[in-house]
């Protein structure tokens, strides 16, 4: 265990660790700036979460102590709950709009200024995709009425 | 029962009953009137009651010894050393104190004490009673009126404060009934408020009154300063000693008790100030003509009967005090005189009933003021003796001016009816005998009382003809207020700081008070008498108009009264019958009994030595009667020509007054002139206030207003509702920590 910490306590082992975390936590970060379904940007904190909890082992290991793990361990079962909560919140905005756009609570503003985005939000494609369809070959199974009679007894 | 608790019931009855009317008064609906009549009845009686103790009370007739029953009830503030001048700022102090601590500390303390005397006990039987008849009248006349409970608890709430002004043994308590009296008048006046004559009304009355009421304001404040209480009657230090109360029996047996000079002039000009706002005299007497707006009940017993005298009961009362000034005294009854003048002259014209036993009312009063002045004990007597039978026999006009109103459709323009008599024979026959009193013809009360008034003039105008003891009197007032202050020397306590020389200052007092001491002149007494004989015969002359122009020639009924002009209800007519009696006989039994006049000279504020020594033994002058009954003689003769059986081609009289006329129907153009003098400037000064508000103070007060909307427009461009930009904002502000907390370190 502590040969294990003490290759741990590399520079380069931190340096890698805290690039990925601040990787993840860009990531997160201009998702949320960018992006508008209210489940992509609370993914997106999730991220930013997630890069700042690696982070925190890196250091944690650096130092060769768990205090670090400790809370990150901690992050995520808080993350968990926030998710569940979160995650209702925008169930409840979606029931109320109709959409997981979060340009539909921008009613919420002053009520003197105008749109700033969207003046219209762009309507869902309702119509059905085209699948390609597949050419019919062999034949169709029998139909075994009995069993489908005694199947109703069932 | 003790008499103070019965004097604590005469105007505890009437307010329990005010109260309880306010309290049900709806849910009585039309028997709204009954809190008030039994509660006004009950104090008449007890005031009865109390009558007959205080006469019982008194002593031998001709040597009369104060009476006087104090009731405290108690002590309403008392602040301890109030008055506790630096020992050396004595020039700061405008009066002096009677007595040797004259600078020491003294506490204030208003303590709420009622005192019974023969005038208390007067005027308390003449308010309840008058104000008990006109309640049951009122049951007719306000009939169906949507405010009828609301009169009936303002007439025993006037009822309650008119007691205790009178009862009231405390200048302080006086000036706060006083104010009260006043508002009752104010909301009777203004009780139809719809109707903006009657707000105006309301309005000018309470506005004229003002002005009589800061005179008694800044008279209490200079009593205060100058004899260290405000009570009316002796009370006791906490270590024994006597603190002389103003009209209290000690002060009253001191010769030199009340201070003359400059300052009691002044304290007695400041009183007859507000004896003038509430007793409508000249020249604050505006009001009470207009005042004739409100329900004719109310006229009757406010503005006729009880309220407008409070102005006599205030100047009788402070008799001792008017005593040490004679300048003050014979400004009272010059002021009394001419108003007296001046309003019958006005009356002569009025086409308004109304108006014309207003105006009357004014000139009435005006002679009680006029006989106050002379400042002797038959003065002073008289102006209560007529106080008493003019409450009577006005109240009884009033009352059936009422009468005719009410079954006229509420049209009161003389010229607009006629011939009533026939009509309504028992109004016109009361209102006969009210005119005959007001007239002053032989039997009834205005006879006796008005002979009175004329010889208290005479007496001071002719002082040779009459008792020698009064001579010596006479002889001795021109240089009276020297006389005291020689006398007085503690009087001068406070001039002596103020210049250090005493008999510089007195000198600068008596060259100060020259100017209206010297109108004490024979010359001008004799003047005022013969303006008093003048307005003998015009008060016969209108009075005798308006019961040509109301009662006879042939009969006319304004189309207002519909087909319903008939005889009052009994409930009205019979407090014109009962009131008819004493306007008959009252002033004749009491004249001749001489009961009023011995029973009032027991007052505490009469058996001051000053009032005492002017006492003569009551004859009837047989001269001075003929006279006033030729003048009324006259003035009846006059309206009778003018008026009787001339209405085909119009009031003869009317067209012999000729450039006259319109002067006097404008009412001498007093009203235009308060207008012109006063109302006009001040309109003015508001006029540019109002645009000082509107232009500088309304502007900064909404620049204030705006600062906050201006701030909030731009700040408002923040709340775009879009989250990405509020996320945004977080970033930025996260990195600006970071930056700056990374350039910090």
């Amino acid at each position: 265990m502590t040969t294990l910490l003490l290759l741990g306590t590399s520079l380069a082992l931190l340096q890698n660790g805290l690039v990925v975390g601040a990787i993840l936590f860009s990531l997160g970060l201009v998702g949320i700036l960018s992006r508008r379904n209210l489940i992509v940007m609370f993914l997106s904190a999730e991220l930013m979460l997630q890069g700042i909890s690696v982070s925190l082992v890196a250091w944690s290991r650096y130092h060769g102590d768990f205090g670090g793990h400790v809370l990150v361990i901690f992050v995520l079962s808080v993350a968990a709950c926030e998710a569940a909560i979160a995650l209702v919140f925008v169930l409840q905005a979606f029931t109320r709009t109709g959409r997981l756009d979060s340009s539909a609570w921008q009613s919420l503003r002053e009520t003197t200024l105008d749109r700033s985005i969207d003046h219209e939000i762009p309507s869902l494609d309702t119509s059905m995709p085209s699948f390609p369809r597949l050419t019919p070959a062999g034949r169709s199974p029998d139909t075994d009425e009995q069993a489908g009679m005694q199947r109703e007894h069932v | 029962m003790t008499p103070s608790f019965l004097l604590v019931l005469v105007p505890l009855l009437p307010l329990l009953a005010a109260i309880a009317t306010v309290i049900a008064g709806r849910r009585l609906g039309a028997r709204a009137h009954l809190p008030a009549v039994v509660g006004i009845a009950a104090a008449a009686v007890v005031a009865l009651s109390l009558l007959v103790v205080t006469a019982r009370s008194r002593g031998n007739a001709e040597t009369p010894r104060p009476i006087d029953v104090v009731a405290p009830l108690w002590q309403w503030a008392t602040v301890e050393d109030a008055y506790a001048p630096a020992s050396d700022s004595h020039a700061a102090v405008p009066g002096t104190a009677v007595g040797e601590d004259a600078y020491s500390a003294r506490p204030f303390s208003i303590s709420i004490a009622l005192r019974l005397d023969p005038l208390t006990a007067t005027m308390l039987v003449i308010i309840t009673s008058v104000g008990l008849l006109v309640a049951i009248y009122s049951i007719g006349y306000m009939r169906d009126d949507p405010g009828y409970p609301r009169f009936f608890a303002l007439v025993a709430m006037f009822v309650f404060s008119m007691s205790m002004l009178v009862a009231a043994s405390n200048f302080l308590l006086v000036y706060v009934f006083w104010e009260a009296v006043g508002a009752c008048s104010y909301l009777l006046i203004g009780f139809w408020f719809q109707k903006p004559e009657a707000a105006k009304a309301a309005k000018k009355a309470f506005l004229v009154n003002r002005i009589g009421d800061f005179g008694l304001a800044v008279g209490v404040f200079l009593l205060w300063l100058t004899y260290g209480t405000l009570d009316f009657h002796d009370t006791f230090s906490p270590d024994g000693t006597i603190l002389p109360g103003i009209l209290g029996q000690t002060r009253l047996a001191d010769v030199s008790g009340y201070v003359g000079g400059i300052v009691g002039t002044a304290i007695c000009l400041l009183l007859l100030l507000a004896a003038c706002g509430k007793s409508a005299q000249l020249p604050l007497h505006v009001w009470l003509p207009d005042a004739m707006e409100g329900p004719t009940p109310a006229s009757a017993l406010i503005h006729a009967a009880t309220m407008v005298t409070a102005g006599v009961y205030l100047v009788a009362r402070s008799a001792p005090l008017f005593m040490a000034c004679p300048g003050a005294l014979v400004t009272v009854s010059i002021i009394g005189t001419t108003t007296a003048l001046v309003a019958a002259l006005i009356g002569t014209v009025q086409n308004d009933l109304k108006r014309v036993l207003a105006y009357s009312t004014i000139s009435q009063l005006g002679y009680m003021f006029a006989c106050l002045g002379t400042g002797t004990l038959l003065g002073f007597t008289a102006a209560i003796f007529h106080l008493l039978t003019h409450a009577f026999f006005k109240a009884l006009l009033f009352l059936g001016a009422g009468s005719v109103m009410h079954s006229m459709g509420g049209v009161i323009d003389m010229r607009r009816f006629g011939g009533l008599r026939k009509l309504m024979p028992i109004t016109a026959t009361t209102f006969l005998i009210g005119s005959l009193a007001l007239a002053g013809i032989a039997p009834f009360a205005g006879f006796f009382s008005k002979d009175e008034i004329l010889a208290s003039l005479h007496s001071k105008g002719w002082p040779d003809v009459h008792h020698s003891a009064e001579n010596e009197h006479h002889a001795m007032i021109p240089d009276l207020p020297s006389t005291r202050s020689r006398s007085g020397a503690m009087h001068d306590v406070g001039y002596r700081g103020v210049s250090g020389d005493n008999d510089h200052s007195n000198s600068k007092k008596a060259s100060a008070l020259v100017g209206l001491d010297a109108l004490n002149q024979p010359a001008v007494w004799k003047t005022l008498f013969w303006m008093a004989l003048v307005t003998a015969g015009l008060t016969a002359f209108y009075t005798f108009r308006a019961v040509f122009m109301t009662f006879t020639g042939p009969l006319r009924i304004p189309d207002e009264a519909g087909d319903h002009a008939h005889e009052s209800p009994s409930v009205m007519t019979t407090p014109l019958l009962i009131l008819a009696i004493p306007a008959t006989l009252i002033g004749f039994v009491l004249f001749t009994t001489e009961g009023l006049a011995h029973f009032l000279a027991a007052t505490p504020s009469f058996t001051a030595p000053s009032i005492v020594e002017t006492a003569t033994a009551s004859v009837f002058h047989w001269d001075l009667a003929i006279q006033g009954t030729l003048a009324a003689a006259l003035g009846i003769v006059i309206a009778a020509v003018g008026h009787l059986g001339r209405r085909s081609d119009g009031p003869q009289l009317e067209r012999w007054l000729g450039p006259i006329r319109p002067f006097l129907e404008n009412r001498m153009f007093i009203d235009q002139l308060y207008a012109a003098v006063i109302v006009k400037p001040i309109e003015a000064v508001a006029f540019l206030a109002a645009i000082f508000d509107r232009s500088f103070i309304d502007r900064s007060v909404r620049f204030f207003a705006h600062l906050p909307l201006a701030l909030g427009s731009v700040v408002r461009r923040l709340q775009s509702g879009v989250l990405q930009r509020y996320a945004l904002a977080g970033v930025i502000g996260v990195l600006a920590i970071i930056v700056f907390l990374a350039w910090r370190l």
